[in-house]
């Protein structure tokens, strides 16, 4: 009866998140493109771009608050997955150009054609259908957290070893990306695009639509990570996170447990790449680069890991401050940013969601108790029951 | 044409050398360096170092590093030495001073690389038979270094008359690479390839520029001598990688091996460990600054009086995050993580804004630059002391950790706090202790580095993801197995880096250590027992 | 469920708040330019410099009235080193800010990212460092060296004057070094060096360990023939190769190296003693004697109040690229866009090497190009000079890009031009 009590808070701060983030998806794309540029209530272009780039942040958080937070697994190479899912769009908008490029090769992107490439390698097919490099979003990081996870969790490497683990793997995969004979563009990367599905990436109209799937995909994303965490599945999952040994013990395969779930996170980390790149228009190595995945790391800690809004929550409010900082104080940039990651883990260490729902539960657990002393006063039975759900 | 213009300066120098008859004096030549191109210029030293005058030996020294000056009231040549805001003129054949002039006054006589190599030749011949043993050895090199068939009777001339061994066997093969391309009969000739196959890899050179002119009854000699030079070098390579691999990994090392208390024994992530090097790193140019400004004389000392610096200042910053920071944090090793990469930015920000963005210099003292042949292979003395230190430092923490009261608490403090605690440590002061020697020994790794590497707000960022990969393969909290692991990930880098490729190599590198860990969960040395699960 | 509310009006205020973080007005007696160089992370080493001379050159200028009556007004941004931020930043300047002109950008990588950005919303961006080539965007103006302003003179200079018949091309493992190679290779084997004369190496970035790259250059210097290296190793990296080269023992007589990627600045990390000799190739040593650079010096050292401040040759493309901007308004008469675009094709202005540089049709400028050697004080001395060279944007030693040229002036106004088949739009199929 009590779990079922906070399971209800918690689906229905579910679905206010989710009716929050389809209310943006409609809402703001609306106000950029119908309002006058010069009225009260315009989103300049450049102001969606922006909130598309926090949304996509915020889902690549969430991904990580479900193996971090769920299930224990400090992940620091979630922006390897995230950079394979971009890398994948980027490779069907690249082939979208077509014979647009500067040198006018139907085939070849142009930095393969200055670097004198004479045919399309052969991980290249397939990603001028829309369809197959979508799969690709998926498959990609998904295979890869398969392969990484199946070897990792099966010798039970965990802890601080996976974590420098995923760092090693992201590290190796940016340095790879970086090489320009892996034909991936070198360290400029993907850009200059110019199609997706035959609308002009940079119009206004394409990029609202862009703004709105971003935020239904992370409202989706959001529903199938509760639907995880609140299954019994998800019971699982936090036994796994506070106690791996006694689960094992109990007969559970931890390791697949765990190997689930991490694909499903580096699927998410995918497709919020995936969205990323047509909003930024570039995709290049940095993006693998280990201090980014960390930077996740500190969105989601922010936030309030183990709660799924907390790190949406904190996704957009760290980048909204980066935003802020690096044009008004770029000097000081730095500073605020550290400052905060050791102001949150030393005094919100269960982040600013973790805190309020923290603070909120006693709150109410008192106001429940209080009520119960009245109501036993009063002799008044069905407080009395709900002063002990609180509980 | 430089060959060309040795030719020329042998020539005449061959001929001086025989019979002293030429007596015309260098000053004019001297004087017409004021107007003169590169290629006049060259010719003119040819021409200086033809009259065969001992006296422009100091002038044409100073030429060739570029402090060779024509007064720009009546294009007369000197060489300058600085005096102050001023510059001092020296004759340039006399070597009389001619007084000293402002800066303004004088214009510099530019000089480049067809001009030294000129320079050094022409020094060559003229120093063959200086009184200073030092002087004849360079001129045996310089001749060794620029073979000319003209050079020959020269280096005989002087070889007849020279009585030291060492600077008598490099006249030998002075004389060697020089008959090569002489006229002189096969069987010299054959002699030559005998005494050059004996010089190692600078001998191939000298064989390969003759190879295609050569006299067809030699190429068998020259191909051997060719090949056997090659054989001996295959297996010094092998030797050079292997200490290559050492130098790597005693860099890896020295940048590890702090991580390896913090991280490794303390358990915490200490993502601020690569900018504590860089503080030290810092420390030593801080040290060097005040060295040069106050005493210039104690350089070669600057990096013996940065290591306490480094180690204090680093130590008391380590001390500081230790009592401010972390000490809220144990039992929660991911959350270090985060609290000390925001104590990494902010260090790295405040260097940023004190010191600017831009490289510091740090110099090198004069007993780590340069370097000493072994074998078939170069020693680099930065390289050497590196390694040196390196060993030096980790046995000295094994010591402190072993050995000492303090590394028996500290051990006692990371097992079990709890009862540690209760046999009466002070378990705070230990922690902060341990911590700050964690940090003072990244210092000191900064010390050394500073003589490698960048030294720039950005230095501790490049070996923070090498230090974790470092303690983590070699088993964390266990300090053999950094050492193990930091020289065995350099050889192997340094061994896949000459067929694959240096970026290549640090990708499989890297991909090898997470292949391995999923073999050894633990690291090379894993801890075992119940402080595992702890 | 207040707290449901307010978490919700939280999220909403976030993502709103940023549009009124930059609420920033242009006044009317103000122009405003944007400054996008990186002040944090790993480029901030090389940009923070030409953030610096662009405020420095903006409070010249103002001392001297301005441009068109008007005060200027610099926006100075930090993109962190991030590339997708140079995007955002680049689009915030534009938009937001209303700046007439953005300068800024170093790696390719950061040019690319912003691209789109400046021909979507049709601004102008000034690109101030050396690069590759194969680029030419109507928006863009690129004021540092073309491959043909640096590299291949300097190659030129190695064959002519030290004779050199074997190359080794060293870079870091990045796009510009990888076609600055490629054009080079076919420039030498066009002249008759063979490929067995030519060893190509690839580095990471910030590869700090030599030793075994610098031996095997040795190796192949001992060949018997002249050998030269060509280095395209960034920034970073260099300190540790020079050490290396010169604790090695290679000295610049034997085998020399010609950097283009190392100028005053990069040395101000080094003693170069053992590297005198050694060569750079660039469009400006801060040594050049001309009155113009001696005043510019002058400016430079009271505005950093720090007389031992380098000047360098990114710092002069900025120098170019501002007074031909300022130029290029005061005739037009605006700072519009598509009418600067029009009005500074043609103009020319003075550079720091005491000549004139014009900006060309195809957004490149003419230039000379100065090959230096290192010397003992970390300065250059100029030991070759060039009449000023075009920068050509599509280099003529690549099989791809021979045909094209870009001209925008009207009626062309193409970045691809094919001038055999007589259309724009590159190779066509």
């Amino acid at each position: 009866m009590i779990s079922g009590f906070i399971l209800r808070a918690l689906e229905g701060r579910i679905v206010v998140t989710v009716g929050i983030l389809l209310a943006v998806a409609i809402i703001v794309p609306a106000l950029n493109l119908l309002t006058a540029p010069d009225s009260a209530l315009h989103i300049p272009t450049y102001a969606m771009a922006l909130m598309g780039k926090y949304l996509c942040y915020a889902l690549l958080a969430l991904a990580l608050d479900l193996v971090w937070g769920y299930c224990g697994i400090l992940s620091l190479g979630h922006g390897a997955f995230f950079a394979l899912g971009g890398y994948a769009m980027g490779m069907y908008l690249m082939r979208q150009i077509g014979s647009r490029g500067t040198y006018g090769n139907p085939d070849l992107p142009d930095f393969m054609v200055f670097l004198n490439w004479k045919e399309l390698p052969w991980f290249w097919y397939g990603f001028d259908m829309f369809p197959f490099a979508m799969l690709m979003v998926l498959v990609v990081p998904g295979l890869l957290a398969f392969v990484f996870g199946w070897f990792a969790f099966r010798s039970r490497v965990n802890g601080v070893y996976l974590s420098i683990i995923t760092q090693a793997m992201t590290y190796a995969l940016m340095l790879a990306f970086f090489r320009n004979d892996m034909g991936f563009g070198g360290n400029n990367g993907l850009t200059d695009f110019k199609d997706i599905l035959g609308f002009q990436v940079q119009a206004g109209g394409t990029r609202a639509v862009l703004f709105a799937m971003s935020a239904i995909m992370l409202a989706l994303c959001l529903i199938v990570a509760s639907a995880i965490t609140r299954s019994k599945f998800g019971k699982v999952l936090v036994g796994v996170r506070d106690a791996e040994s006694r689960v094992r013990f109990l007969g559970f395969r931890v390791e697949n447990i765990k190997l689930f779930t991490f694909v499903v996170s580096a699927m998410f980390a995918g497709i919020a790449g995936a969205l990323f790149v047509p909003q930024v228009g570039i995709i290049n190595p940095g993006e693998f680069a280990p201090a980014n995945s960390i930077e996740v790391v500190v969105w989601t800690a922010v936030g309030g890991r183990g709660t799924l809004i907390g790190p949406i929550i904190g996704a957009i409010l760290v980048n909204a401050g980066k935003s802020y900082f690096t044009g008004a104080f770029p000097e000081f940039w730095l500073f605020a940013l550290g400052g905060l990651f050791i102001a949150v883990t030393l005094f919100l260490p269960k982040g600013i969601v973790g805190t309020i729902q923290h603070g909120w539960n006693a709150r109410k657990a008192m106001k429940a108790a209080a009520d119960a002393e009245k109501g036993r006063n009063a002799g008044a039975a069905p407080v009395t029951q709900q002063a002990q759900a609180a509980e | 044409m430089l060959i060309r213009f040795i030719t020329l300066i042998f020539l005449v120098l061959a001929s001086a050398a025989t019979s002293f008859a030429q007596g015309s004096d260098p000053k004019p030549l001297f004087d017409q360096l004021a107007d003169a191109n590169f290629n006049q210029a060259e010719t003119l030293v040819g021409q200086i170092a033809a009259t065969g005058d001992p006296r422009v030996v100091p002038a044409l020294n100073a030429f060739s590093e570029g402090d060779l000056y024509f007064r720009k009231s009546d294009k007369a040549v000197f060489s300058a030495k600085s005096a102050g805001s001023q510059l001092e003129l020296i004759d340039p054949v006399t070597g009389e001073s001619a007084g000293q002039v402002a800066k303004g006054a004088v214009t510099k006589i530019k000089v480049n690389n067809n001009l030294r190599r000129a320079i050094r030749a022409a020094l060559g011949g003229l120093t063959l038979m200086s009184p200073d043993r030092g002087a004849r050895l360079s001129a045996a090199d310089a001749i060794l270094r620029s073979p000319s068939a003209e050079a020959l009777e020269l280096v005989e001339a002087a070889l007849a008359k020279e009585t030291d061994g060492e600077v008598k066997a490099r006249m030998e093969e002075a004389r060697a690479v020089s008959l090569l391309s002489s006229d002189r009969s096969i069987d010299e000739k054959r002699a030559a390839i005998e005494t050059i196959s004996g010089l190692g890899a600078s001998g191939l050179g000298v064989l390969n520029s003759v190879s295609s002119s050569i006299d067809p009854s030699l190429k068998p000699d020259l191909d051997k001598a060719i090949a056997s030079i090659q054989n001996a070098q295959q297996l010094w390579n092998l030797a050079q990688n292997v200490w290559y691999g050492m130098s790597l990994g005693s860099v890896l090392l020295l940048a590890a091996i702090g991580l390896a208390i913090t991280f490794g024994v303390m358990g915490i992530i200490n993502m601020a460990h690569g900018e504590m090097v860089m503080l030290g790193a810092y420390s030593t140019f801080m040290v060097q600054e005040v060295i040069r400004e106050n005493a210039p004389s104690l350089f070669d000392w600057s990096l013996a009086i940065a290591l306490p610096v480094a180690f204090l200042v680093t130590g008391l910053v380590g001390f500081v995050i230790e009592r401010g920071v972390i000490r809220f944090l144990y039992g929660r090793p991911l959350e270090t993580l985060l609290a000390t990469w925001g104590v990494s930015l902010i260090l790295q920000q405040a260097i940023r804004t004190i010191f600017g963005p831009t490289n510091q210099e740090v110099g090198n003292p004069s007993w780590m630059s340069g370097s000493f042949p072994l074998g078939g292979m170069t020693i680099t003395y930065n390289r050497m002391w590196i390694i040196v230190f390196s060993l030096t430092i980790f046995f000295a923490l094994l010591f402190v950790m072993k050995k000492t009261a303090y590394g028996l608490n500290m051990r006692a403090v990371t097992q079990n706090r709890r009862m540690a605690s209760s046999m009466g440590i002070r378990t705070p002061w230990v922690d902060a202790l341990t911590f700050a020697l964690g940090s003072g020994i990244a210092g000191i790794a900064g010390v050394a580095l500073s003589q490698i590497d960048n030294v720039s707000p950005n230095l501790g960022q490049s070996y923070i993801i090498d230090s974790f990969m470092v303690v983590v393969f070699g088993g964390v909290g266990n300090l053999w197995g950094t050492l193990v692991g930091a020289l065995s990930l350099g050889i192997l880098n340094k061994f896949l880096e000459p067929s694959v490729g240096a970026v290549l190599g640090k990708i499989l590198v890297l991909v090898l250590i997470i292949l391995f860990i999923q073999k050894r969960p633990r690291g090379l040395f894993a801890l075992k027992g119940r402080a595992v699960e702890a | 469920m207040s707290f449901k509310a307010k978490l919700g009006g939280a999220l909403l205020a976030a993502a709103l708040s940023t549009t009124a973080f930059h609420g920033a007005f242009a006044a009317d007696d103000t122009i405003k330019i944007g400054v996008l160089h990186s002040l944090s992370g790993t480029m901030a080493i090389s940009e923070t410099t030409l953030k610096d001379a662009m405020l420095m050159l903006v409070e010249e200028q103002n001392k001297k009235g301005g441009v068109l009556g008007k005060k200027l007004e610099a926006v100075v941004v930090d993109p962190a080193s991030d590339w997708p931020l140079f995007a955002e930043k680049a689009r915030q300047l534009i938009s937001q800010d209303k700046v007439a002109a953005v300068f800024g950008c170093w790696t390719s990588s950061s040019r690319k990212s912003v691209l789109p950005v400046f021909e979507e919303l049709n601004s102008i961006l000034f690109y101030p460092v050396q690069y590759e080539g194969e680029e030419s965007s109507r928006n863009i103006f690129y004021t540092g060296a073309a491959p043909n302003q640096q590299a291949i003179p300097a190659v030129d200079y190695l064959a002519s004057t030290e004779g050199v018949e074997r190359w080794v091309l060293a870079g870091t493992d990045y796009v510009y070094p990888q076609t600055t190679n490629k054009i080079l290779k076919a420039y030498l084997m066009s002249k008759g060096v063979k490929e067995e004369d030519i060893m190509v190496n690839y580095t990471p970035f910030g590869h700090s360990d030599w030793q075994t790259i610098v031996s095997d250059i040795k190796k192949f210097g001992s060949a018997g023939k002249k050998t030269a290296v060509v280095s395209t190793i960034n920034g970073d990296a260099n300190v540790p190769f020079y050490k290396e080269l010169g604790n090695q023992g290679i000295k610049a007589e034997d085998i020399p190296v010609v950097a283009f990627s190392v100028g005053e600045e990069e040395l101000a990390g080094l003693d170069t003693t053992p590297l005198v000799g050694h060569l750079a190739a660039w469009n400006y040593f801060q040594s050049v004697d001309a009155p113009v650079n001696a005043e510019f010096i002058k400016t430079w050292h009271a505005y950093t109040k720090n007389d031992k401040r380098v000047t360098n040759d990114p710092m002069e493309a900025a120098y170019i690229g501002f007074n031909a901007w300022v130029k290029a308004v005061e005739a037009a008469g605006t700072t519009d866009t598509d009418e600067v675009l029009d009005s500074i094709i043609g103009v020319a202005v003075p550079n720091l090497s005491g000549g004139t540089s014009t900006v060309m049709p195809n957004h490149h400028i003419t230039k000379p190009v100065l090959i230096g050697e290192i010397q003992a004080d970390g300065q250059f001395d100029i030991v070759q000079e060039t009449p000023a060279v075009v920068g050509d944007e599509w280099s003529d030693y690549l099989p791809d890009s021979k045909d094209l040229i870009s001209d925008w002036r009207k009626p062309m106004s193409c970045g691809n031009f094919n001038v055999a088949t007589g259309k724009c739009g590159g190779k066509g199929s």
